[in-house]
């Protein structure tokens, strides 16, 4: 973390593909784990983290709302880390993957932060987007 | 578009990984310990739903896993307390677990990462 808030300091952009390339290293690397565990709860977990990690690079539209897939993928995280300290089984492999899920929450939190400004930065941006969104909607109601 | 050939390629990867952590060896079971028992695991399923063993004194339980995913054997008793916890780990290989004595009757067994994969332990 502290390498990260260097690398951004010195140079924003580099420190920007950095960050990036970090979630996107943890997220396949858990997505690689639950897909070696086996059984189709697993698998839709590994299809998810892989999904996930694919809209963190999707050029295009996908770019403009990348905060709300850094929030997903925040939320599925801490989906995954909540169904396994409830149900989970404990093994070395579980808890390795637990310590990268964690890593991967702190890192997407500094994301947030610095990308989208923050808790507020997030709400502004989901109110602009729902805003966006019902003008769509209006403006497609016939009269 | 060359980052999202490289995902593709990962996804495709992971998911094999995933479908093919079996040897898909359909070797017959090895014998089960004196006074004891043996139990498979293959493609994320026991080769049994029952487990006979001895009540009131320690007992083996040899577990062979087959495939590459990890799998245990727990035992549980009616309140969903575990009676036995054997250690979990990813195929090919086995473990013979050194189960403690249980009490008589029928009992619940599974695998924790796997809980569809479950069976009954009859003690007597």
């Amino acid at each position: 973390m502290a390498t990260l808030q260097m690398a951004t300091r010195a140079h924003p952009r580099l420190g920007s593909h950095v960050s990036r390339a970090v979630v996107v290293g943890f997220t396949l690397a858990t997505a690689a784990i639950h897909a070696s565990l086996g059984g189709m709860m697993f698998l839709a977990n590994a299809v998810g983290y892989t999904t996930l990690a694919l809209a963190m690079v999707a050029p295009g539209p996908i770019g403009q709302i990348r905060w709300l897939v850094r929030l997903a993928l925040m939320g599925f995280t801490a989906m995954t880390i909540g169904g396994w300290l409830l149900f989970g089984a404990r093994f070395p492999l579980a808890y390795l993957d637990k310590a990268i899920e964690v890593a991967l929450i702190a890192v997407l939190a500094f994301e947030l932060w610095r990308t989208d400004g923050g808790p507020i930065g997030v709400a502004r941006k989901a109110q602009r987007l729902l805003g966006r969104l019902a003008g769509l909607r209006t403006a497609r109601t016939p009269r | 578009m060359r980052l999202r050939g490289a995902a593709s390629l990962f996804l495709t990867g992971s998911l094999l990984l995933g479908c093919n952590g079996s040897t898909g060896s359909a070797a017959p079971p090895p014998p089960a310990p004196v006074g004891g028992a043996v139990i498979t695991a293959q493609n994320t399923t026991f080769d049994r739903g029952q487990l006979n063993v001895p009540a009131g004194r320690p007992f083996q339980l040899l577990f062979e896993n087959r495939e590459g995913a990890p799998h245990n054997v727990t035992i549980y008793d009616d309140g969903g307390q575990s009676l036995f916890v054997g250690e979990t780990f990813g195929g090919p290989g086995s473990r013979t677990y050194e189960v403690p004595a249980i009490p008589a009757g029928s009992h619940k067994f599974r695998c924790d990462v796997h809980p569809q994969m479950s069976g009954t332990v009859t003690a007597g």
